[in-house]
């Protein structure tokens, strides 16, 4: 849209309590102009208590919270010119859809001749031109999503929040709205979106970069790509996509140990006998000695999933779990087997 | 189902019939065939006569009624403005925990307070200077206001308590100020609830009798007064006759506000 | 209607006797404005976290107009009833306390109260199991029936039994005509069980509102397995049903006592002399003898005994809001096998 406010979101040591349980604990995290920031956590992570902290619907106990330069910690509201949709997308039943986009506009006093304008551009965009006399009832649940997001774009807010807006649709429709919102961004590259989900496949498809929340507290912040080749916490790398994660040594020579192998791996490697843990994705892990670094151990179970097997092999009193394209012939349970991967496919985390 | 063989459904709806029918059913019916009797001393009335309604509905029965409702109008409307006031404020009061419960247990009061001490309250504070309502038409409308404020105010925080925060966030977040989110979101999403309680209120504005009975003057006597009366000189056909124009009238006006709460309910 | 008496609307939330500095002394000027309009803080750039306490702080006085009218028109004539009821230092009560008709009237409103709860519950608890779990055509109409019921006033059930069982009524009447005798058995209207049976017939359907919403609860799943375990009815009701309506029968049945303890359409209609209770005796010291005095001190009695009660039952249904999940009622059905 014409109006270009380029603004970003600035958490600044954000804490945020209820009853003496603190749900957020000095959340630090900057969202720059036009960037798509998720916050990927499981549930109870305090992600959905910092969108509403920019939404200012809790009030943080300590820090600030900024809205381009503006603090708007102590703003109500209303005042904070922001765009929100919900899981639930409390579109206004009593309102047809054209008056629900309409609300923020004429809540802020726009010209009425504007006002027909903008509800008309809203819903083009959304693809919902053609709804605009229904009511929501009438609506199927994508069809409610579109209406809502376009009721949060009409007011032309710097910054749009979406709070797991796809986690109320069918997978099949889900993937449809990824694509759809993807676009939708593209379109307004001077939004800025905060975009709460719990769901690794939105936030990896969608965002410019993921903040990884845990437990009331920022985990990790990074690319899509870094999070998921290079995660640097276990946490991460559990939460993010499938991992091995197996106990190691530090080796001489800037190798680790696990068991028996000596393993070279893309991260800096720890002094000699300090311990450390190492992740590697299932998918990297190919059978065969073809790569750099060679793991050996027992088949304990194999399950087949359709256009992959999934192979867990016992090594060094371990289970490595291998995804392996779909054989004919995959290994028996009982067999020895060597595993291999590459070096840049080891990464050393973090607790 | 709890009961799955037939003579065992059949016998847990007789007991049913049984308890059901003469406890609930037949006394209203009594009352209604009572209303076109002209003498009762058998197993069913005798003699069938619209004497008692043509009774009912002139002279001092009309203008009872006419009390009736009036007295229902003002206090369900009195009601429903302080209640719902109320219950706002005390909504919005969420932050301070003791200032909800306060006015929980103030606004409720009423209802466990005996009908007869809050006609007597109403009278002994109200029957001396500065304000001497007594013996006037707005005593009575004072009390009913009072009795019937708590079930308004019980109805409409019951009701914003079911309402969904998401509407009223999703309003503030797209710029429109508290009133704003008020008159255009949260308003007409209680209305189904509002008329429901307005109809309630009136409901119970127009059987009242306990505290009315302590205050009514005699120029405004209430329906169901009129019915005591009634029953009190023996005249027993007469008193159904008049009960069945004030549950027909209650009736009416519920009817009215359930169907003006189906087409105001969205969902 | 799906709203209706407390039964049904009361929000599940305790309420703690009336304590608390409910300051009337509020600002005449906000009786002027619209609610909710000075709830909004102006529109400032940068404000501090203090602007925000401010805006919260003018949002309380918006419970001041609704409470200065209640004070007015409820509170301060309910105080002056307890204070008129101590004109002259306490004996007036001393006086009330010892005349035999304050006590007669106590016991009497207390048993009467005590008798009809008790009748309510096991006869509301019986309909409200027919009518949620042996579903006959028409059940649903029964609901509505009894939301009906309930917005009518009292005093027409105590008509109805006068056409009933009074001297020359149907009851009566079934009796000389099949006997050839001379008068009917019934007399008991214008005793206390005339007033007892009134008040079971009118107040039952408070029990039966709270415990119909609890019923519709309980999962047919649980009752499915239950009876799929080979539990009989009578063990389905007392094991699965009952410990899940449990929190609503007990708040039914409190507010129906609160309701009884303060009946007075239904006693003065029976006209009976002899069944005299605690809203009666104020009714007839204050109207029929001009004793002011005496009647506020009986009423003070009576609100004391009621509100005590009252309180009891917000504290109930204060619980039943916040206990009866899912969870404990699975573990319930596991319980019966």
């Amino acid at each position: 849209m014409s109006e270009a406010r380029r603004s970003g979101i600035r958490f600044e040591e954000v804490t945020v309590a209820y009853d003496g349980t603190v749900v957020l604990d000095g959340f630090d995290l900057t969202v720059e102009p036009g960037e798509v920031m998720a916050l990927l956590g499981p549930s109870g992570s305090g992600k959905t208590t910092a969108l509403r902290a920019v939404a200012g619907f809790v009030r943080p106990a300590a820090g600030r919270v900024l809205i381009g330069d503006r603090d708007v910690t102590g703003l109500p509201p209303h005042a904070r010119d922001v765009g929100m949709v919900v899981q639930s997308y409390a579109l206004f039943p009593h309102m047809r859809v054209a008056d629900n986009v309409a609300f923020g506009l004429k809540a802020r006093r726009t010209p009425r001749g504007e006002i027909a304008a903008r509800v008309a551009e809203a819903l083009e965009m959304v693809g919902m031109a053609d709804y605009a006399r229904r009511h929501p009832r009438e609506l199927s649940g994508g069809q409610q999503q579109r209406v809502a997001i376009a009721r949060a774009l009409a007011v032309r807010p710097g910054v749009l929040l979406l709070d797991e807006p796809l986690s109320a649709l069918d997978a099949r429709l889900r993937s449809g709205m990824l694509a759809e919102l993807d676009r939708l961004h593209r379109e307004l590259p001077d939004v800025s979106v905060l975009y709460v989900t719990h769901d690794q496949v939105e936030a990896l498809t969608l965002a410019d970069r993921v903040a990884v929340m845990d437990r009331a507290r920022l985990r990790e912040v990074g690319t899509p790509e870094q999070l998921y080749r290079a995660p640097r916490r276990t946490f991460t790398a559990d939460f993010v996509g499938a991992a091995n994660l197996l106990p190691v040594v530090g080796a001489p020579g800037g190798t680790v140990r696990f068991g028996d192998a000596r393993l070279k791996v893309a991260s800096p490697a720890p002094s000699a006998g300090a311990e450390a843990t190492l992740c590697v994705r299932p998918h990297r892990i190919t059978l065969g000695e073809e790569a750099a670094n060679v793991l050996r151990g027992t088949v304990t179970a194999v399950q087949w999933r359709g256009a992959t097997h999934r192979v867990a092999v016992e090594v060094a009193g371990r289970e490595v779990v291998a995804e392996l394209p779909e054989t004919a012939e995959p290994p028996a349970v009982g067999a020895e087997v060597p595993l291999s991967f590459a070096v840049r496919d080891g990464v050393l985390v973090d607790d | 189902m709890l009961v799955h063989s037939r003579k065992g459904r059949w016998a847990a709806w007789i007991c049913f019939a049984v308890l059901f029918v003469p406890l609930f059913a037949v006394p209203l019916l009594v009352i209604v065939a009572a209303s076109f009797a002209t003498n009762w001393s058998g197993v069913l009335p005798s003699g069938s006569t619209v004497e008692h309604y043509a009774a009912a509905t002139r002279g001092e029965s009309l203008a009872a009624l006419g009390v009736s409702l009036q007295t229902a109008l003002l206090a369900s409307v009195l009601a429903l403005v302080i209640g719902t006031w109320a219950a706002l404020s005390a909504a919005s009061a969420a932050r301070h925990g003791w200032v909800r419960r306060v006015l929980d247990a103030l606004f409720v009061l009423p209802v466990a307070v005996p009908s007869v001490v809050v006609g007597l309250a109403v009278l002994v504070a109200y029957s001396r200077p500065p304000v001497a309502f007594n013996g006037t038409r707005w005593i009575v409308m004072l009390a009913h206001t009072v009795l019937v404020t708590a079930f308004a105010y019980q109805s409409v925080s019951a009701a914003l308590a079911r309402l969904d925060p998401a509407y009223e966030q999703a309003a503030a977040s797209l710029g429109a100020r508290p009133w704003y989110v008020l008159l255009r979101v949260k308003l007409p999403l209680l209305l189904p609830s509002l008329t429901a309680a307005t109809g309630l209120c009136f409901a119970l504005s127009m059987g009242e009798l306990s505290a009315t009975m302590m205050l009514y003057p005699p120029d405004w006597m209430p329906l169901p007064v009129q019915i005591f009366a009634a029953t009190d000189r023996g005249s027993l056909f007469t008193g159904s006759a008049l009960a069945v124009v004030l549950m027909a009238a209650t009736s009416l006006v519920l009817f009215a506000v359930s169907r003006v709460r189906t087409r105001a309910s969205y969902r | 209607m799906t709203e209706t008496r407390p039964a049904a609307t009361a929000s599940p939330r305790t309420a703690p006797a009336s304590t608390g500095p409910a300051a009337p002394a509020a600002s005449a000027s906000d009786t002027a404005e619209r609610p909710g309009t000075g709830a909004a803080p102006p529109r400032t750039r940068g404000a501090g976290p203090s602007r925000r306490a401010g805006g919260s702080g003018l949002r309380l006085l918006w419970c001041l107009p609704p409470l200065l009218v209640l004070t007015v028109i409820f509170l301060y004539p309910l105080a002056l009833v307890v204070v008129e009821g101590f004109r002259g230092g306490t004996g007036t009560y001393r006086e009330v306390f010892a005349s035999q008709a304050f006590t007669d009237a106590l016991v009497t409103t207390v048993a009467l109260a005590v008798g009809a709860t008790v009748g309510c519950v096991v006869l509301g608890f019986v309909l409200a199991l027919v009518v949620a779990f042996v579903p006959f055509p028409g059940s649903r109409g029964v609901a509505r029936f009894v939301d009906v019921f309930l917005s009518f006033p009292s005093f027409l059930i105590t008509l109805a039994l006068l056409f009933v069982y009074g001297t020359v009524g149907m009851a009566n009447g079934l009796w000389t005509g099949v006997t050839g005798a001379e008068e009917g058995p019934f007399r008991f209207l214008t005793t206390p069980w005339g007033v007892l049976l009134a008040e079971i017939t009118y107040f039952t359907p408070f029990v039966m509102r709270p415990l119909l919403a609890a019923f519709a609860q309980v999962e047919t799943g649980q009752i499915e397995a239950a009876s799929s375990l080979g539990a009989r009815p009578a063990r389905i009701v007392r094991r699965v049903i009952l410990p899940e309506a449990w929190p609503a029968l007990m708040a039914g049945g409190s507010l129906v006592l609160v309701l009884c303890l303060n009946e007075f359409a239904i006693v003065l209609f029976t006209g009976a002399k002899d069944v005299v209770t605690l809203p009666m005796l104020v009714y007839s010291k204050a109207i029929l003898s001009s004793d002011y005095t005496a009647a506020c001190c009986v009423a003070t009695v009576n609100v004391v005994l009621s509100v005590g009660l009252y309180a009891l039952y917000r504290y109930v249904t204060g619980r039943a809001g916040r206990t009866g999940g899912t969870g404990r009622s699975s573990r319930r059905a596991g319980a019966l096998a």
